[in-house]
């Protein structure tokens, strides 16, 4: 079974798209498993990061997928070319992109039709929304295609965040040590919580842990951090170890970055060691569990 | 220099980090809840089902030549009604099953499930366990299921109490006898003056099991008022009494009287070591001690003795009861 990996919190700026493009290349580019990538976030972000996306003409602001490589207008005649996650809440394909990493594809974001279904307020409408990730994944194609599925979320707790959670393996929340953003671990521990009634034994979803993120020096970061690896319940959840706010984390993810990646970076670099000994443990966490 | 900033997360905050892990991993599994197609529910062999009439039954039709055609149509009435309400309502408790392969394992809700049949549904809410649960949960989940039911009779209650019992002890590797009434009151979370009376009926006699069996005797607290009774003519007084209808109150009069014999039956014992030795008490009056002395002396059997006791000082205490002792000490030999 292919594991798949979901960062979310529905808190912003907390670190869930560097996350999981850390860990996506050191799934493909380290690891060389074959690894697909899926963006849930309208803000395609994650996307942005891999292919080219393009501006929705229809709507200013929105992003959408560019012309597929593998698309022939003459021949694919009833497709524009295009296709996103989203096709799944509107029943049409998904076709995975290639990135400039191999063991990488994509399965990009596009703005509007997330937004749609996020939008999506009805309650039979939304049950449909929330098991259609899972039902994408199950499929034999995608299964035998990858070998670990990361999945970026938008900061929020609606549709999208609850259908990568249903079809979640593991489950890992980013956080910095603020007040707003331990709240926001409240939160989707109730996510976690809910999803974890309905789910079997035999298909669990494993919470691989709070990732204490952007830590700086300060007595407040110090503090909530200690409380919660000191209390009984959250200390098993809290990963042991922490990823400091460093420029280098975000430079990597401008357009013209170079190093373009962290593990550009030389291998004993002290930001390319702490980030890599996180992803070390959370695969080793996901791959050998159970 | 500022005094250094301690910062910790919230107690709220806190508080609800740690139910919500608590309650993940506690239940985590445990309530999944679906609605499954009834075709596909199957009865539990390894729990035996106190009815008689089968999902067979109900699609196909009893058959005539049944041996037990009588029983199963008394079934059918009862299910009707039940039938009834689920096409108003629906089934308002999901059923609970367990899942082998593709087939759906009843743990309990039979009823609701066969009266879902007669109302014509295809399928049933139901609640599906991760795996055949243990024998002491799936009896407690049939004595919980079974609460709500008005109709249940009371033997109905006492089979499946027994049979948690039962299972309790084995779980707690002992005989069921020594399942206490504490323990049953926790079990089955009711008063301990309840819990005492269930065990005393679960302990009656055949003859009175015979009658609660056959809906004879049906209040808890008749039955183990009766079973309480010591003597067997009273017992059948209240017996027949109760059969005639009488109320508690009226029983518990009758009652009285096995325990006013209980009283006069009720040998005294003594406590402290066995005597050996008689005491004949003491007195500080002279002249009764004088009067006894006298008498005993003035006994013709004695005659050959008081002359030893001619010059007893009878103002001097000690001296008398030296005499006396004398006096016992010269008997003794006598009667030894």
């Amino acid at each position: 079974m292919a594991k798949v990996i979901v960062n979310a919190t529905h808190k912003g700026g907390e670190g869930k798209t560097t996350n999981s493009i850390v860990l996506a290349e050191y799934a493909a580019l380290i690891k060389q498993f074959r690894t697909l990538i899926i963006d849930m976030d309208p803000q395609a972000n994650f996307s942005g990061r891999y292919i080219k996306m393009s501006y929705d003409p229809a709507y200013q602001g929105g992003k959408i997928p560019p012309l597929h490589p593998d698309y022939e207008p003459d021949v694919d005649k009833d497709w524009d070319g295009r296709s996103g996650i989203a096709n799944i809440f509107y029943g049409e394909e998904v076709i995975p992109y290639p990135t400039p990493l191999s063991n990488l594809e994509l399965a990009p974001a596009h703005s509007v039709k997330l937004q749609e279904a996020e939008a999506v307020t009805k309650n039979e409408v939304r049950e449909k929304v929330h098991l259609q990730l899972k039902r994408f994944l199950e499929q034999p194609d995608v299964q035998k295609s990858y070998d670990v599925i990361i999945i970026d979320t938008p900061p929020s707790k609606g549709p999208l965040t609850i259908a990568a959670i249903k079809a979640a393996t593991h489950l890992i929340i980013p956080a910095q040590m603020e007040q707003f953003s331990i709240e926001g671990i409240y939160g989707m521990l109730q996510l976690w919580k809910q999803e974890s009634y309905c789910r079997t034994n035999d298909n669990p979803i494993e919470l691989v842990g709070i990732l204490p993120n952007q830590i700086r020096n300060i007595n407040i970061h110090r503090g909530f951090l200690n409380d919660l690896r000191n209390k009984e319940f959250t200390a098993k959840y809290v990963l042991p170890f922490e990823i400091k706010k460093r420029a280098v984390y975000t430079e990597i993810l401008a357009e013209n970055a170079n190093p373009k990646s962290i593990f550009d970076l030389p291998e004993n670099s002290s930001e390319r060691i702490e980030y890599e000994v996180a992803c070390r443990y959370i695969m080793e966490r996901v791959f050998n569990h159970g | 220099m500022a005094k250094k900033k301690v910062f910790s997360i919230g107690s709220s905050l806190s508080a609800g980090l740690e139910e919500t892990i608590a309650a993940a991993q506690n239940y985590s599994g445990e309530l999944r809840i679906d609605v499954i197609p009834i075709k596909k529910i199957e009865v539990d062999d390894d729990n035996p089902r106190d009815l008689l009439i089968t999902f067979h039954d109900l699609y196909h039709g009893i058959p005539e030549a049944d041996t037990h055609r009588e029983r199963k149509l008394e079934e059918l009435e009862s299910l009707q009604s039940i039938a009834n309400s689920i096409k108003e309502q629906g089934v308002i408790n999901p059923i609970v099953v367990y899942k082998q392969g593709d087939i759906y394992k009843l743990v309990a809700g039979e009823r609701r499930t066969l009266a879902s049949i007669l109302a014509n549904k295809n399928d049933i809410q139901a609640k599906i366990l991760d795996g055949r649960p243990g024998e002491l949960k799936i009896r407690m989940l049939q004595w919980i299921e079974n609460i709500e039911r008005a109709d249940l009779s009371l033997w109905e209650r006492l089979v499946n109490l027994e049979k948690i019992v039962n299972a309790f002890a084995e779980k707690k590797g002992i005989i069921p006898n020594q399942v206490t009434i504490t323990d049953l009151s926790n079990l089955i979370g009711c008063a301990k003056s309840h819990a005492m009376n269930l065990k005393t009926v679960l302990h009656a006699d055949q003859e009175l099991k015979q009658l609660i069996a056959t809906n004879k005797i049906r209040n808890l607290e008749k039955a183990a008022l009766i079973v309480g009774i010591q003597s067997k003519e009273l017992k059948r007084e209240l017996i027949s009494e109760c059969l005639a209808g009488a109320t508690f109150k009226r029983l518990k009069v009758l009652a009285l009287q096995d325990n006013v014999k209980k009283v006069m039956q009720k040998t005294i014992e003594k406590r402290g070591r066995q005597t050996v030795a008689v005491n004949f008490g003491s007195t500080k009056n002279i002249i009764v001690a004088k009067f006894i002395l006298d008498s005993l002396l003035n006994n013709a059997s004695l005659s050959h003795i008081t002359p030893h006791f001619k010059n007893i000082n009878f103002t001097d205490h000690r001296s008398i009861a030296e005499t006396f002792k004398n006096l016992i000490k010269k008997l003794e030999k006598i009667y030894a």
